[in-house]
């Protein structure tokens, strides 16, 4: 059964049309996503939330070519991914998204300029200009002073701005982000919204969160339940308020 | 920052670990030179024996033996076998020789032997003994050929009265009636020659000997073509069986041959053996390594496999990440070369002289055992053979040993990156 809401798909940057994702755990069948059906728009910043197991972090995957559906159709920046091989979608992550996970995962031994320089690397972007690129965007994340430190020497919100830095840098036109405050304080986790907000001027930005408050500052929420897509609220714009503590459990 | 300097940066991320696995992986390449070291020394110390050792062989006449294949015998070997024998392959000299007697006191008798300047001195019933010691005069030359000139033994000068004083001037009249007390006999006219030198054997019967240039005995003998004696001489101790063989191939029966066949079954048995042992100790610890490698990268891959993730989130090729392990693994396994090279370079040598009478010793001859482990000079230098197979073998087990990691790499999800969270 399907469970289809489907926005202005005309001028739409994802689309999704009754996506499923199904996993077997012996003879259970758990349906982590069952017929969504979704279209976003290109730049703004959207909220996908819902309880835990709800098919928060799957869509995600699969909208970000991470992980391929059991069933249905995923086109992305006017790329059916479906049919995709795997060097295809690793083409494609390369281009099209960037990722922000919840543990930053910045690689140890290099500093927050190669961190940042990395994707570039894999685009084959010249030397000089990764290095020239990857100093502007933490000079925009506010950390143009850090650009020599190794992950451990930052706090939990400048390695989520170093990601954050990270997933800018091949200019991708979709962001997403999955729980990206999860291991942040209310203060830091609202800083990191903020800056996601910005970006989501000119870029679509996707974010998996439990924090309501902090969902309440995208132009658009999603709402998950057992793997459907159960309500879609339109912007509701940022809204200056006191900010959930993440990891807490909004209410949809 | 490329890939690959990535991998090698990699290496560094944890120094005590760094350590652990560069001495596991030294052990075996330390493992590995001493064996080398041993090869090496033994195949040094038989190049060493091969130009000490008789590669001649010797061709007479079918049936003929020692001193009865002279002149007035028509067992001799016909002339054509001369060039037969140049043209066998490995064959690196060939020495034709031709033979007479002339009486001296009743039924004793002298050898007279024609020989090429330059070539070996060969004494007749003791082939295989050659070059005896001139004492007074000078050796047969070139400038001698086809003149009559001659060198002899010792004894033959004190029978004739020949002393180091007249040499030069001291001639000897050869009777050619009787080339053999009993046998042989030619109907040639007495022929004097010119004694240039006298030379010492320590052999009573090799001092009772003449040697005179082959062209010079030809013509005084009347003997335009023919031989006594062809002496060969294989290239490498190594070479002698299939030197022999390819003899019997080509003269079949006309010719009987004497092979040192010893020297070569010693090649054969003594070299091989510690080679093949030495060969099987280095594939040994190579297979050592390539454990070591597996495990270390393993474990590597176990550890970072969110790395690993998210290098596929953001877009990296499993090439490009597999090629990032791949130096990894090469780098380790040079810095672990290198400190098996330091420590063989400190007990190497003293090492390789265990293993090789603890290790190898044992499964040699008997006979050459303790010979061969005595003269044996094993040294803890690093000869650039000793480089090339560290860096041969360095190489090689780091992509083998890492061969299954670059499996798991290719297999992995970029959902790896978030399910460490």
């Amino acid at each position: 059964m399907s469970s289809q809401i489907v926005t202005d798909a005309r001028s739409a940057l994802i689309e999704l049309r009754d996506v499923a994702k199904i996993y077997r755990k012996g003879r259970e069948e758990v349906r982590a996503l069952d017929g969504i059906g979704l279209a976003v728009a290109e730049k703004g910043m959207v909220a996908i939330v819902g309880p835990s197991g709800s098919g928060k972090s799957s869509l995600l995957h699969i909208i970000g070519a991470m992980d391929r559906p059991t069933r249905g159709e995923v086109i992305v920046a006017g790329e059916p991914l479906n049919a995709r091989p795997e060097a295809g979608l690793t083409s494609f992550r390369r281009k099209t998204v960037g990722f922000v996970f919840q543990s930053f995962n910045l690689i140890p031994n290099l500093s927050a300029l190669e961190n940042v320089m990395l994707p570039m690397e894999f685009d084959g972007v010249a030397g000089d200009e990764r290095r020239r690129r990857a100093n502007r965007l933490l000079d925009r994340v506010g950390l143009a002073a850090r650009l020599g430190h190794r992950p451990r020497e930052l706090s939990g919100g400048e390695q989520q701005r170093v990601a954050i830095a990270r997933a800018l840098a091949n200019n991708p036109p979709l962001i997403l982000a999955d729980e990206p405050t999860g291991n942040l304080d209310s203060r830091t986790g609202q800083m990191i919204y903020e800056l996601l907000k910005e970006i989501a001027g000119e870029r679509t930005v996707l974010v998996v969160t439990h924090a309501e408050g902090l969902a309440q500052m995208a132009d658009r929420i999603l709402h998950l339940k057992d793997g459907k897509l159960v309500a879609d609220d339109p912007s509701q714009g940022l809204k200056k308020q006191p900010v959930d503590r993440p990891g807490t459990t909004g209410s949809a | 920052m490329n890939m690959l300097r990535f991998g090698v940066r990699n290496l560094f991320r944890n120094v005590p670990r760094l350590v652990v696995a560069a001495l596991l992986i030294a052990f075996p390449f330390f493992l590995l030179l001493v064996m080398h070291a041993i090869g090496g020394a033994v195949e040094r110390q038989t190049d060493k024996l091969k130009h000490n050792v008789d590669n001649a062989l010797q061709l007479r006449a079918r049936g003929s033996m020692g001193h009865v294949n002279m002149l007035g015998n028509d067992d001799i070997l016909p002339q054509r076998v001369l060039n037969q024998v140049q043209g066998i392959e490995h064959v690196a000299r060939v020495e034709p020789y031709l033979l007479a007697m002339t009486p001296t006191e009743g039924h004793n008798f002298a050898m007279i032997v024609g020989v090429n300047p330059g070539d070996t001195k060969r004494l007749e019933s003791h082939g295989e003994a050659g070059n005896p010691k001139i004492i007074a005069g000078r050796d047969l030359t070139e400038a001698d050929r086809g003149q009559r000139v001659a060198i002899i033994g010792q004894g033959f000068a004190k029978w004739a009265g020949i002393t180091p004083g007249n040499l030069g001037q001291a001639t000897l009249t050869l009777d050619l009636t009787r080339t053999h007390p009993v046998i042989f006999a030619l109907t040639r006219p007495p022929a004097t020659v010119k004694i240039v030198g006298i030379y010492a054997s320590g052999y009573v019967f090799g001092d009772m000997q003449l040697f005179m240039p082959l062209d010079t005995f030809r013509e005084i003998y009347d003997v335009p073509d023919g031989l006594s004696w062809l002496f060969a001489t294989a290239d490498a101790a190594d070479h002698v069986p299939q030197v022999e063989r390819q003899l019997r191939t080509l003269l079949g029966e006309a010719v009987d041959i004497v092979a040192p066949t010893s020297v070569a079954e010693f090649q054969r048995s003594a070299t091989r053996a510690v080679v093949r042992l030495s060969n099987g100790g280095i594939v040994l610890a190579a297979a050592l390594l390539v454990i070591v490698v597996f495990f270390v990268m393993l474990l590597a891959v176990r550890e970072r496999a969110w790395e690993i993730g998210t290098f596929k989130a953001l877009g990296a090729s499993g090439g490009g990440i597999v090629t990032a392990f791949l130096a990894e693994a090469v780098a380790l396994c040079g810095v672990g070369a290198m400190l098996g090279a330091l420590l063989f370079s400190l007990w190497g040598g003293t090492l390789a002289q265990r293993v090789f009478g603890v290790g190898v010793a044992p499964f040699l001859p008997a006979q050459y055992r303790d010979a061969l482990a005595g003269v044996l000079s094993l040294s803890s230098d690093l000869d650039p053979a000793a480089w090339g197979l560290l860096a041969t073998v360095c190489l090689l087990a780091a992509l083998a040993g890492s061969a299954w990691a670059a499996r798991q790499i290719v297999r992995l999800s970029p959902m790896e990156a978030v399910r460490h969270e």
